[in-house]
């Protein structure tokens, strides 16, 4: 008995002590972490979309983002985006049903700089929204416009993987064909799954049509010499654009050694553009019915 | 304390009479799986070199406190621990090198040797026995995983650090897991062909 009790009392402290050391840790280096990750996230859009560090004068990001309400049982989507220059208020929260007709829409008026605080936003759209409902939050779309038109989508998700979840940011043109994408986050085998990061593999993906995407599926084949060449960007441009047009239908070539990579990202990635193309018509089809005066 | 060795050759120690790979034959699984490339091996190999050490003397200062029936998750503890603390100080101070070395961390937690080591030394010997301990054993390792990538890489995609030496890729095999057994066998007895010689020579003087 008196072992058992040793035993217990031994492993315990050696616990709370493990777990003060981790949480002290966390808690020093949370803020940091967070930090870096928002500096990446930022860095990576700005490539994605082909700016040099900084984007251009006329270019904006609009945030959009999805939250999902539920009023005396029933589910609605709900987005708060931008509104317009002479709709009176700085943003419009828009609740749509699940049918993606119109059910109201909320004029909620906060300063952008607010807004971009997940919790103050929300706090808003509850306060703007009135009692009774609850909401919660998806995610996050964003908007590229040039000089008020819209250029492109950016759009960032996660999906399992071989082992633990991947994290990409995606960019789309406004047709949905896939500009390019980015590895955010992945805990793939080195020398196999980790392949995902390499160039070679991402720019399969580049340029690839809605079309095309909607049954893209994996091909276990080693990748043809001159498509490779042009994948890691080693021909001249006109050269490169000719060997790219002609794999552009192509299915994506696997990973050596790590199939179930390149199909969880290559699936992941499918269903992140199916889902955002036809929320997207959605909400565009009820921005333009009922003249909603928006700005994305 | 059972050991008579001084630092240095408890560090040498690691390195070539009791080296991890190729002498305890341990952690094979992730030796085989990622020592494709030269860096590949040297960033795994970094990454066990710091939590070998830090479990090593951390288990040296409790080791009066730790009960003999609890030792294994005493050991597991205290190795997720230093893992996941070097993973988010990491993260946190130095973002260029996680995103490189981030995911070789966190395999580190499920490695035979580094609980070995715990076991067979760290929990008898004193805390500088164990530092020098972990420190030789850690290098041991890494200096396996980069013998073991240069070849692996140089054979399997013709290339040395990234930059393409042979111009050519003579057996993509090399890159496969199974290859990495090829690789660290042919090794073991390339190493004790050698020690089999230097004693033999030196028995014969």
């Amino acid at each position: 008995m008196k072992d058992i009790l040793t035993i217990v009392f031994r492993l315990t402290l050696s616990c709370i002590l493990a777990g003060t050391v981790m949480g002290t840790t966390f808690v020093l280096t949370n803020k940091a972490k967070k930090h870096n990750e928002h500096v990446k996230e930022e860095r990576v859009a700005y490539s994605l979309l082909g700016f040099e560090g900084e984007a251009p004068e006329s270019v904006k990001i609009n945030s959009v983002h999805r939250y999902v309400l539920s009023q005396a049982g029933e589910q609605f989507i709900g987005y708060f985006l931008p509104a317009g220059e002479d709709a009176g208020s700085e943003f419009v929260f828009l609740q749509i049903d699940l049918d993606g007709n119109l059910e109201a829409q909320y004029p909620v008026d906060i300063a952008p700089e607010i807004a971009a605080d997940p919790a103050e936003q929300t706090a808003a759209i509850v306060a703007a929204i009135g009692p009774g409902k609850s909401l919660r939050y998806a995610e996050k779309y964003q908007f590229i416009t040039d000089g008020g038109e819209r250029t492109a989508y950016l759009i960032a998700g996660k999906f399992p993987g071989f082992k633990t979840h991947i994290a990409v940011m995606l960019a789309m043109e406004t047709d949905f064909s896939i500009i390019g994408f980015e590895v955010l986050e992945h805990e793939e085998d080195p020398g196999l799954g980790a392949e995902i990061e390499q160039e070679f593999f991402k720019n399969q993906f580049a340029g690839k049509p809605f079309e095309v995407l909607k049954d893209l599926d994996v091909v276990k084949a080693p990748i043809p010499d001159e498509y490779m060449e042009a994948l890691q960007v080693e021909l001249p441009p006109e050269e490169l654009e000719k060997v790219m047009e002609k794999y552009r239908g192509n299915d994506i070539y696997a990973l050596t050694g790590a199939t179930i990579s390149t199909v969880a990202v290559t699936d992941g990635i499918k269903s992140m553009v199916k889902k955002f193309a036809y929320r997207v018509s959605i909400l565009d089809s009820v921005i333009k019915d009922q003249n909603i005066s928006v700005s994305i | 304390m059972a050991n008579d060795k001084n630092n240095f050759q408890l560090v040498a120690n690691g390195i070539l009479a009791e080296n991890p790979i190729f002498k305890l034959a341990l952690s094979m699984c992730p030796a085989v799986g990622i020592s494709t490339t030269v860096m590949n091996g040297f960033m795994l190999g970094v990454a066990v070199l710091f939590v070998q050490v830090f479990s090593s003397v951390t288990i040296s200062v409790f080791k009066d406190y730790i009960h003999p029936r609890i030792r294994i998750p005493t050991y597991t503890l205290t190795i997720a621990t230093w893992v996941t603390v070097i993973d988010l100080s990491l993260a946190a101070a130095l973002p260029e090198a996680y995103a490189k070395m981030g995911i070789f961390v966190k395999i580190i937690v499920a490695f035979a040797i580094i609980t070995m080591r715990l076991e067979m030394f760290a929990c008898k010997e004193k805390v500088s026995s164990s530092f020098w301990d972990g420190l030789g054993m850690g290098l041991g390792f890494l200096v396996g995983m980069v013998v073991i990538g240069f070849v692996r890489e140089l054979l399997g995609s013709g290339a040395i650090l990234g930059y393409d030496v042979l111009g050519f890729k003579p057996l993509l095999f090399f890159i496969l897991p199974s290859a990495g057994f090829f690789v660290v066998g042919l090794m073991m007895a390339f190493f004790n062909y050698i020690e089999d010689r230097y004693k033999r020579s030196k028995g014969q003087k």
